[in-house]
């Protein structure tokens, strides 16, 4: 393997902040050399009192005011000429594993919401009058405020580029500044959006620090709750059970914890006319993050009685994930994914060759595969762009196939679906769902979105009355 | 295909040939040298009759375009993933004529499938167990008392190991003392009679059981403030799985205290890597050869080894680490050549196990179906 050709240093603290005594720490990751401090808990100490200190000056600002602050920073990612964006997507495909060209279009979806317009639509999503964060506003019981926390940890997994990054803008946004750990595979971002926050205004900038550490370094962790009033996670199930126990139970605390999504295709999307872009659709969400996002459809349930059988929609799928292939391809898997889909491929054209029904259709070295999967039961999944189509009578039993996965449940993709969109829908929610969406959406939900079920910047406030003001 | 086994024989007859010749191969014991030329033969030889006999099998290969016919290396016979035996039956002939079926191990309560492994010759099976356990627990050939916290067949009779185990009884003079309950754990004082038992008559021991059967018998004495001395010469298999980064530690901690509670040394403690898909195991050879042979597993010369990149399956150079395939010839009867998710290094004196490959890191919110499945169910 040749040496890395970049070099990213994967913190950024306000000024004045020292380093920690330990020096720094590298790996590789792909073409990049990736360092890192070898913190302690006293810096990690350090470092919360210092981001805390910053809140008076935060706080000095109006919400509306912070939103356009960080919508200047943010847009930069947007524009071709600017070099933060040029560095972003030097540094991206080598720390997150994407293709370069998946690395730019994850980067295009997520820093269209990183905006001032984007973010004061968030604003005012969430917040009947936004200026309930700068003080006192009438409501509730005579007057109300919401209160930021002093300071938010945010621990972030490494799954999709981009994710730290929004957890920092949510936190300022509610003017809390905030201690960010991103995952190994999303260290870029939130580097280069705490420097260009830093570079634009010091009031924001002395309110983020972005520090990475691998993970399960629960000295380190254990240092950055306690210091917290509002815990943000994200990550597998156990990953976020694992912080929970360990947080103070004064401190609120906020999990994204592991979600799958699916896709529902009714019987309008498979007439002629429009089964190709259904294809093409479901094709982009299926591969999009090369499948890690939550929001990625594992299965796709396929509508019987159509112009077009599930098993052919599953060949027209095939041909438009080659198609993906050819201007966003697949990026690198880690041993554990790539392992995942050797069994699971490989398992199902044995189910195939065993008269089950089941046919798989891949692209070979692309990595790609589609399963068209007629056994009952949900199958295994896994990431890497592989999914399973599976033919429902009708797209109403859906809700009662995934069912069984209801807390884990977060997007169901749809298309075809026509009139019975909103029954379908009701009973999806009912299972769990917190989210249905057009094919072509499922990737970037809109920043207002209700996040695994609730506002995502209502989650980190405090409300606080004055009666009968 | 111009071996001596014509395409037209009856894949039944071709069963029982090969067997025949296969225990003849294994009962000249694991230090026997086979040399490549002809491992590569016997291993064509079988996957012939599998392609013929193996329907299900024969699909896989002729999706991939593999016959006999194209074939001249064992290496590219198609490997089948460890995880499709939870999903189809892998067997030569009528499932149903199996003369055993094992269960890979798993909590039917959480409603996950277990992988079944069809065994149309237990002979064979038998053939390929004891003189390679023979060869690492008992290299002098003497009596030994056996202790065995594994249940026995008939507790278990959908277990290879306790089918093992049971092969090992029939085979030795001295009962088997079975002190394993299925699926409940050992009983500490039945094991602390036996011990005792094993004491007075001096004859050394070889306890048996896997690694949560031994950390279950040494809670147990823990608590009861037992400490017993197995006989000077006594001995352990230890066996069961090497789950991520910290079962070094924690195996280290379990023999620590195999050492003080039962008075058997770690170079004593020999762990057994198997698994039910693949009727051939691996032993680290620590009696023969003591601490370096610690973290290093060898294979007797019918079943063959491989370190695959993750990505490619393209086998890597001596010492990379990688997916592990095996070419086990004692599955003749069903598949011989497995890739299993389990990471490690193979180099000419052996295999070292690093366990399932893990992520580096937890990537993140999206995972298995199956898994989410079983934390759903879990919850209650």
């Amino acid at each position: 393997m040749s040496a890395p050709a970049q070099d990213f240093a994967a913190w950024s603290l306000p000024e004045g902040t020292g380093l920690p005594g330990g020096g720094a720490r590298s790996a590789p990751a792909g073409d990049v050399l990736l360092r890192w401090l070898d913190a302690d808990p006293a810096w990690v100490r350090g470092i919360a009192e210092a981001l805390r200190g910053s809140r008076d000056a935060l706080r000095r600002l109006t919400a509306r005011e912070v939103a356009a602050l960080c919508g200047a920073a943010g847009a930069r990612f947007l524009d071709p000429a600017d070099p933060l964006r040029s560095r972003a997507l030097a540094l991206l495909p080598g720390t997150s594993g994407l293709s370069a060209e998946m690395s730019e279009a994850v980067l295009d979806g997520m820093a269209r919401d990183w905006t001032g317009e984007r973010l004061e639509r968030l604003l005012a999503a969430e917040f009947t009058n936004a200026a309930a964060l700068d003080g006192f506003v009438p409501g509730g019981l005579g007057l109300a405020r919401a209160v930021g926390p002093r300071l938010c940890v945010q621990i972030v997994s490494g799954s999709v580029p981009g994710v730290g990054a929004t957890a920092l803008l949510r936190s300022l946004l509610v003017k809390g500044p905030t201690l960010v750990k991103p995952g190994r595979g999303d260290v870029v971002l939130p580097v280069l959006l705490a420097d260009a926050l830093r570079s634009l205004d010091p009031r924001l900038g002395g309110g983020v620090a972005v520090v990475y550490w691998p993970g399960g370094s629960e000295a380190l962790e254990d240092a950055a709750l306690s210091e917290a009033d509002v815990v943000t996670a994200y990550g597998s199930d156990d990953a976020v059970r694992q912080l929970r126990v360990r947080t103070p139970v004064t401190t609120r605390f906020v999990a994204y914890h592991h979600r799958v999504s699916f896709g529902v295709v009714g019987r309008e999307a498979l007439e002629p006319g429009h089964r190709h872009r259904t294809a093409s659709e479901v094709a982009g969400a299926v591969a999009f993050f090369d499948q890690r996002g939550c929001v990625s459809p594992q299965i796709v349930f396929v509508e019987e009685g159509g112009e077009a059988s599930p098993g052919a929609f599953a060949r027209e799928l095939a041909t438009a994930m080659q198609a993906v292939e050819r201007h966003l391809p697949g990026g690198t898997l880690d041993p554990g994914e790539a392992s995942l889909r050797h069994q699971v491929r490989g398992t199902a054209e044995l189910q195939g060759a065993a008269g089950t029904g089941v046919e798989v259709h891949d692209g070979g070295a692309a990595g790609w595969s589609v399963i068209y999967d007629p056994v009952p039961g949900l199958g295994p999944s896994c990431v890497g762009r592989l999914v399973r189509v599976k033919p429902v009578a009708d797209i109403l039993d859906v809700p009662e196939l995934v069912s069984p996965l209801g807390h884990h449940l977060q997007t169901v993709a749809v298309a075809g679906c026509g009139a019975r969109l909103e029954r379908l829908a009701g009973a999806l929610t009912e299972a769990g769902v917190s989210r249905v969406a057009g094919f072509d959406a499922t990737p970037f939900p809109a920043p207002w979105w209700h996040h695994d079920g609730q506002g995502p910047l209502g989650a980190l406030v405090r409300w606080a009355d004055l009666e009968g003001g | 295909m111009s071996g001596p086994i014509p395409s037209s024989a009856h894949p039944e007859e071709a069963l029982t040939v090969l067997t025949r010749e296969l225990e003849t191969l294994f009962g000249r014991g694991v230090d026997a040298l086979l040399d490549p030329a002809a491992f590569n033969e016997l291993a064509l030889r079988v996957f012939a009759l599998q392609f013929e006999a193996n329907q299900v099998y024969r699909g896989f290969c002729e999706r991939r375009r593999v016959t006999p016919d194209t074939l001249t290396r064992w290496e590219d016979v198609p490997a089948v993933p460890a995880t499709a035996f939870k999903h189809v039956d892998l067997v030569c002939g009528d499932p149903s004529a199996a003369e055993a079926i094992y269960l890979t191990s798993g909590t039917s309560s959480r409603g996950e499938q277990r992988g079944r492994h069809h065994v149309p010759r237990v002979a064979l099976y038998r053939a390929a167990a004891l003189p390679n356990l023979r060869a690492h627990l008992v290299p002098e050939d003497r009596p030994l008392a056996v202790l065995s916290l594994i249940p026995s067949p008939t507790a278990a009779p959908r277990s290879s190991l306790s089918a093992m185990m049971g092969f090992v009884a029939e085979e030795w003079g001295d009962p088997v003392r079975w002190l394993g309950l299925a699926d409940q754990g050992s009983d500490p004082g039945a094991f602390r009679r036996a011990a005792e038992e094993v004491g007075e008559s001096g004859r050394p021991a070889l306890v048996a059981g896997t690694a949560f059967e031994f950390v279950h018998l040494l809670d147990g004495l823990a608590r009861a403030g037992e400490t017993l001395a197995l006989p000077p010469g006594s001995r352990i298999m230890e066996t069961g799985g090497f789950k991520g980064r910290a079962r070094a530690v924690e195996r280290a901690e379990l023999y620590a205290a195999l050492e003080a509670r039962l008075g058997v040394s770690r170079y004593r403690v020999v762990n057994e890597y198997g698994m039910t898909e693949l009727l051939s195991q691996l032993y680290e050879p620590v009696l023969a050869e003591g601490a370096g042979a610690v973290g290093r597993h060898v294979a007797p010369p019918w079943l063959k080894v491989r370190a695959l990149d993750p990505v490619t399956l393209a086998p890597l150079a001596a010492g990379g680490t990688g997916l592990l395939a095996f070419f086990d010839l004692a599955n003749v009867g069903s598949v011989c050549h497995v890739l299993t998710e389990d990471l490690g290094a193979v180099s000419a004196d052996g295999v070292r196990l690093q366990g399932r490959s893990p992520g580096a890191e937890p990537r993140g919110c999206s995972l298995a179906v199956e898994d989410l499945l079983a934390a759903t169910e879990g919850r209650r």
